[in-house]
């Protein structure tokens, strides 16, 4: 690891202020130091946003129903959270809980989960070159190891996005609260606009400008609603990053599927929205063969890579394990 | 008592301890919580430049002072340095031990504060104001934490190179539950990993340690 000076902010503005081109924002540092560690990040600066609990931290649920989740909270606190009992954001919950180790969990903070960078082995690696880093001219994983990597969505990189929790919000509906260089500039996206619309090979990672800071996650008071579920498969059952992964919200009415929301996560460079499949079962009688079609159809644009195909099978499997929990038919 | 500063540790609200804001030697740092107050304290001519609401630490090393097992200890850091490098090579305490250094294998696990941390994956910077346990905490003397006294009766190790991460995560573990089901110390314990794979004994010696007061 290279040599950085450390900022301590008073403040969300000082941090702010204080950011730029040669800087990397802090929290837990889970992500951040690895990157160090590997040489891959070279930041002059490492600004501290871990001291700044007052104004990143906390869960409130608001008297209409809605959630505040500060950019700070950790994953096992959200995974053990009071204020996320309501089966509807069970998704989330189960994303947290089941994320990466206990040590790694009880420190690493939600922003932090949002705004990591991917897995792949030839970014992660300075020994090998990489169109995403610029290190190189074209994409390595695309032709050699792969088995990891993106069924869809995919522009010349084929990575996939890492983050238990976005699929999870992603579906839940959930908004992000953005803050610029000066307070009036703050503004709230969806979660799904958090990542770029094209994820090209150099291509950021996340849409946020080298001076804003993902304060807060927003969840409507319509995620309450229902039940949500999230379920991956890994490699190493004790803990492991996900190959596939699916977030699933569903309203059932009557014995019918009133509102759905689906994600899929670790398949794309991006969490990766199933709203045809949404649409597709909305108004539907729930059960497993109606799930198992709409996975199917789902998973036909899927473009396998050499060592990947596996995803198809195993990501249908996935989906429709998660669709059968948010609509109570498990077991 | 140890045991009793361990369950404090584990009880205590998230950031109350990070509020105490810490004098070293010759560098004033600050906790977390209280940043702008303990800032506004903070003498800038030591070592820290102080500027428009932002303190920084220079590169370089500069004297912190961690909470320790319950003692202050003065190590020289720089802002890269990470816990476990700053115990294991500012600090003589060796016992935590390195060996991915990437946070995957939960050898260098410790608790922050009560909780299971990758001293790896830590800076020493934002160890500053908070309760580090260390495996050289546990034992009263020369007598055992039940969990450790559980592995030696257990047998739960083989090269003994990962024990000590082992080992705190299963204190972790007993604090989040007095009485764990099988299923909840495999969870709590998915973060470390045994080349020799002794894992069975390990769960074992952590359902022993339960039945006798190590989760209390």
């Amino acid at each position: 690891m290279n040599a950085f000076e450390l900022s301590l902010p008073d403040t969300l503005a000082d941090a702010a202020r204080k950011a730029g081109p040669n800087s990397a924002f802090k929290a837990a540092g889970i992500d951040l130091i690895d990157r160090l560690k590997e040489r891959i990040d070279d930041p002059e600066t490492v600004v501290d946003l871990l001291r700044l609990r007052d104004e990143l931290g906390g869960i409130q649920a608001t008297a209409n129903g809605a959630v505040r989740l500060g950019a700070l909270t950790t994953l096992q606190e959200l995974a053990d959270a009071t204020a996320l009992d309501a089966p509807g954001f069970g998704a989330l919950r189960e994303a947290c809980g089941e994320a990466a180790t206990p040590q790694v969990r009880a420190r690493a903070t939600l922003g932090g989960n949002l705004l990591q960078k991917n897995r792949c082995w030839y970014y992660r690696s300075n020994a090998f070159s990489c169109a995403h880093d610029g290190s190189g001219d074209r994409c390595l994983a695309w032709h050699g190891e792969n088995k990891f990597h993106a069924l869809f969505g995919t522009v010349d990189c084929v990575r996939v996005h890492p983050s238990n929790a976005a699929p999870a919000l992603v579906a839940l509906g959930a908004e992000v609260e953005i803050r610029g260089a000066d307070a009036d500039s703050s503004r709230r996206i969806p979660i799904r606009a958090l990542y770029p619309q094209s994820p090209a090979a150099r291509a950021p990672e996340h849409v946020l400008a080298d001076e804003e800071i993902l304060v807060a996650v927003h969840l409507p008071a319509s995620a309450a609603a229902g039940r949500s579920a999230y379920r991956e498969s890994r490699e190493k059952l004790s803990f492991d990053w996900a190959t596939t992964a699916a977030a699933a919200h569903l309203v059932v009415e009557g014995g019918k599927i009133a509102r759905a929301s689906v994600c899929l996560g670790a398949v794309a460079p991006n969490p990766w929205p199933l709203d045809d499949v949404a649409e597709r079962i909305t108004g539907q009688t729930p059960s497993r063969e109606l799930f198992a079609d709409a996975a199917r159809r789902a998973f036909r644009r899927a473009q396998p890579l050499r060592h990947n195909a596996y995803k198809v099978e195993v990501g249908q499997a996935i989906l429709v394990d998660a669709l059968a929990a948010a609509a109570g038919l498990e077991d | 008592m140890r045991d009793r500063d361990l369950r404090e540790g584990g009880s205590r609200p998230s950031g109350f301890s990070r509020r105490s804001f810490l004098k070293g030697a010759s560098v004033a740092a600050v906790g977390t919580g209280l940043a702008t107050e303990a800032l506004a304290d903070a003498a800038p001519t030591d070592g820290l430049i102080r500027e428009d609401g932002v303190t920084t630490v220079p590169k370089g090393a500069l004297e912190i002072t961690l909470r320790v097992n319950g003692e202050d200890v003065a190590v020289t850091v720089e802002p890269r340095t990470t816990l476990l490098d700053a115990l294991r090579d500012r600090a003589g305490l060796t016992g935590t031990k390195k060996v991915c250094d990437r946070g995957a294998c939960g050898a260098c696990t410790l608790l922050l504060d009560g909780k299971p941390a990758n001293s790896c994956l830590t800076l020493a910077w934002d160890a500053v104001g908070r309760e580090i346990t260390t495996i050289e905490g546990l034992a009263d003397g020369e007598n055992l934490h039940p969990v450790q006294q559980a592995f030696v009766e257990c047998d739960a190790l083989q090269c003994g190179f990962c024990t000590p991460g082992m080992v705190m995560s299963s204190v972790a573990c007993l604090q989040k539950h007095a009485t764990p089901t099988p299923e909840q110390i495999r969870h709590e314990l998915s973060g470390n990993i045994c080349r020799c794979g002794t894992y069975g004994r390990v769960f074992e010696a952590v359902a022993n340690a339960a039945k006798n007061g190590g989760g209390r």
